[in-house]
């Protein structure tokens, strides 16, 4: 039987994954084939564990099952068709190919498979996470790294040609092309998510799957299942005849053609040794007919090792604590420093316990947001939550009529909310700062923290002639849209204190539709 | 070519270049800066009520000689409606879509080349555009509704005469058009009690941070200086009489069915305000706007046309 058709089956389900996926964080065409792309999204290995313990062991989290039984089936070949970051290394392998001077193109058995790195990060990781931490998560996870580098880098660049386009347009008056605004980003978050695009563009064009074989946690965790795989790909003594293409083609370079072996725990299923073969010298069959070789079982002497690495990034994830004094004073508008002591993060997030814990940073939300509210961090959330996204009202408010965070998050960081459960989530509550306001300093109307307010939580109330804002707590829901609009700088006069577990805001009052009040006569 | 030869050419043309573009710049502008039309001879402001708000316009704008007397063959008008919210027309937040479809087609029946229909939004642009329903019956009725929230659409202009907002950037289809048509929605507003026609001009400018800085009423009222609607048909159908001016619930809202149009704007806004309720020289926009002779305050002294339908 001959296997070579496989290679052309992955590459084909591969790219058009990554391509559902990429228009999904760059948020092309919404809908479209969404319910194909949510199914990839919930296949994703990482984002799938924390969905099903984040929204109590829902079937829709239960991806990372199929993942596992597949790869115990017949190895990571997730490696090479789920996973995003996976397939765009593939072509990063493609492109450096053709850069490559013809002798260099090949790829050449390993004979160290690097154990102590890769089971040591998934330890490091597992025990970070175990404690509370999801630092290496947040650096490692290949979906959000995909995640990250779509919304850094491909996101913005599609942005600006959308915008080029719109505005050729427009000189014939064709308005077919909606203008986007540009994601709000830090320059920190670009930086890293620079060093992680640049380290796996080195990694990935000198060494092929790299990454996948030393830092990535989830390629860690499914090498443990593979090595009990069922089906394996291996050698048929009598047609092999030692040519070594495929160890030549063997991106994982876990293929030794001199000695017939194949290390099944580094094999990322790329099936492309199949399509190098001339002679069917390659082919799947069950583990039983196999003699274990004991060059590929894995070290145990790497518990030393592991556990430094564990405590040196388990040191790491420290939480940095900012407190800023809050001075008072009058004088001229927005000079009280205000502004929330904890990052204000999305409705449906449910605490910051539970966002923090259960975010992998992948922005996801963070690109489909028609706000650009929701902006990556740092450290907002102390090392433990490197990266995570937060709420940002310095520039966007929340549209109260919208709940895309809560439908598209993978990890259920973000809890699936109605319209209707999100528009009496309380995120945080408006803190209005009287001596910094433009009314009592300036003695001038302004309230454009209340004309922004969608339920009145802020309503502007009689002072000496003019009016002042006012805020009902219990109303407000911390859309920041308040704090947004608040005219005054450096510091607002009004802003959105978050709430560390979010809270129920009182429901608007049922409404018994319009009164009727048709003029009788004119009042001039 | 020697050297000095070169620096003198050099020198020579730029000067003629600048020279060239600063003054085919000023004229272009000072074209696009002509005054209003008066209304002449016929009446300063048609009040209507009683009637749906298409047939209300329809009334009101026949009493003033009907949209040919304001839009002329082959001209540009920006037709400027308060679409700011991502609310349906049902909450009385945006401006009546079908009141607006039935201008613009007016616009196009006296000749108008293009309609640009747009709002500086506070909620997300597009679904604003989408829910206010005013996208949808713009276009269909052959206007161009254009993006408002994007900086670079954005130009500075001078205000001559202004207190306070001597400098604002203006939206460059405002700049560009021949006829701007203000079409507001009477609303309560909770620091500046009613935002009718003169406020509805904060969805022209770019940074509405610094009126709210600066004096906010005095802001709204110099903004005038810089261009005057040619017409402002003032949406009082629907009326939302507190929680403005998003508002809350449909219980906000009273239906008052009225209608006002006139080339004044500051007259536009006084009488909207005795309908909503309020006295105009409470209002401190329209109070200072008549102080500065950008309109009359005083309705006495206008010859309104009162309808009922």
């Amino acid at each position: 039987m001959k296997l070579g058709y496989l290679k052309n089956v992955r590459i084909v389900v591969s790219l058009a994954v990554l391509l559902l996926l990429l228009l999904v964080f760059i948020d092309i065409g919404a809908g479209f084939l969404q319910g194909v792309t949510d199914f990839f999204i919930r296949l994703q290995l990482i984002p799938s564990i924390f969905r099903f313990l984040a929204l109590f062991f829902t079937i829709s989290g239960l991806g990372f099952v199929l993942v596992l039984a597949i790869t115990w089936l017949v190895g990571r070949v997730y490696c090479s068709s789920i996973c995003p970051l996976g397939t765009f290394q593939d072509i990063i392998i493609a492109i450096a190919r053709v850069f490559k001077k013809k002798k260099n193109r090949k790829f050449a058995y390993s004979a160290n498979p690097k154990n102590p790195i890769r089971y040591g990060i998934l330890g490091a990781t597992i025990i970070l996470w175990l404690s509370g931490s999801l630092f290496l998560i947040n650096l490692l996870d290949p979906f959000s790294n995909f995640g990250k580098i779509s919304v850094t880098f491909f996101k913005p660049a599609y942005i600006w040609l959308n915008n080029q386009l719109s505005f050729l347009l427009e000189r014939f008056y064709i308005y077919a092309v909606d203008p986007l605004a540009p994601v709000s980003m830090t320059f920190e978050v670009i930086l890293i998510s620079g060093v992680i695009l640049i380290t796996l563009v080195i990694m990935s064009a000198l060494r092929g799957r790299l990454f996948c074989n030393t830092l990535c946690p989830a390629g860690a965790m499914l090498s443990l299942v593979a090595r009990k795989q069922v089906f394996q790909i291996t050698f048929n003594e009598e047609a092999c005849n030692f040519c070594g293409r495929c160890e030549r083609v063997c991106k994982a370079e876990c293929l030794n053609s001199k000695t017939k072996t194949i290390d099944h725990s580094r094999c990322v299923g790329c099936f492309n040794c199949f399509n190098a073969c001339s002679n069917e010298g390659l082919s799947y069959s069950r583990k039983a007919a196999l003699v274990a070789n004991p060059a590929t079982e894995p070290k145990v002497n790497a518990g030393k090792r592991q556990f430094l690495l564990a405590l040196a990034t388990g040191l790491l994830s420290i939480p940095l604590f900012n407190n800023t004094s809050k001075a008072k004073g009058f004088g001229r508008p927005g000079l009280v420093p205000t502004g929330t002591t904890m990052p204000v993060i999305p409705p449906g997030a449910l605490s910051h316990d539970h966002f923090t814990s259960h975010c992998t940073s992948c922005y996801l939300c963070v690109g489909v947001c028609p706000k650009n509210v929701i902006v990556p961090t740092m450290f907002g959330h102390g090392l433990q939550g490197i990266m995570q996204p937060k709420l940002d009202f310095h520039k966007s408010f929340c549209n109260f009529d919208c709940v895309r965070c809560c439908e598209v998050c993978p990890t259920g960081a973000i809890t699936p909310q109605t319209l209707e459960q999100k528009q009496t989530i309380q995120i945080g509550i408006a803190v209005f700062m009287v001596e910094s306001c433009i009314v009592t300093i300036d003695r001038t109307d302004c309230g454009a923290c209340s004309e922004h307010c969608p339920t009145k939580a802020v309503d502007m109330v009689l002072w000496d002639n003019l009016r002042i804002p006012e805020v009902t707590p219990d109303l407000c829901i911390g859309c920041g849209a308040c704090e947004f609009a608040c005219p005054t700088y450096p510091y607002k006069a009004i802003y959105v204190e978050s709430n560390p577990v979010h809270k129920q805001a009182r429901p608007i009052e049922e409404s018994e539709g319009p009164q009727e009040g048709a003029l009788d006569e004119f009042p001039f | 070519m020697r050297r000095r030869d070169f620096l003198k050419k050099g020198v020579f043309y730029s000067l003629l270049v600048g020279l060239y573009t600063s003054t085919i710049g000023r004229i272009s502008k000072a074209i696009a800066q002509r005054p209003a039309p008066r209304a002449a001879a016929g009446y300063d402001l048609v009040a209507v009520r009683g009637g749906e708000p298409v047939a209300m316009y329809r009334r009101a704008i026949q009493e003033l000689g009907g949209m040919q007397r304001y839009v002329k063959s082959g001209q540009r008008v920006v037709v400027k409606p308060n679409m700011a919210w991502d609310l349906p027309p049902e909450r009385g937040a945006n401006t009546n879509p079908e009141l607006v479809g039935a201008i613009v087609r007016d616009c196009f029946a006296a000749g108008a080349s293009r309609v640009f229909v747009f709002d500086h939004t506070v909620d997300q642009w597009q679904r604003a555009y989408t829910n206010s329903g005013i996208e949808q019956a713009a276009r269909d009725a052959g206007a161009l509704v254009v993006p408002g929230n994007l900086e670079r659409d954005y130009q500075e202009v001078q205000i001559p005469g202004a207190r306070r907002l001597r400098t604002a950037r203006v939206h460059q289809q405002i700049i560009e058009a021949d006829v701007v048509i203000n079409v507001p929605i009477l609303k309560h507003h909770g620091s500046t009690t009613v935002t009718i026609a003169m406020k509805n001009l904060m969805g022209i400018v770019w940074d509405r941070r610094f009126w709210h800085l600066n004096d906010l009423h005095q802001c709204i009222a110099d903004f005038c200086l810089y261009r005057k609607p040619d017409l402002n048909i003032v949406d009082g159908y629907l009326v939302m009489t507190r929680n403005g001016p998003r508002g809350t619930s449909t219980a906000d809202l009273t239906v008052m069915r009225s209608l006002i149009i006139s080339s004044d704007i500051v007259a536009a806004d006084a009488a909207s305000t005795l309908i909503f309720g309020q006295q105009p020289r409470d209002i401190g926009h329209i109070r200072i706007g008549s102080e500065m002779g950008i309109g009359q305050m005083n309705l006495e002294a206008l010859n309104i046309k009162r309808i009922a339908l």
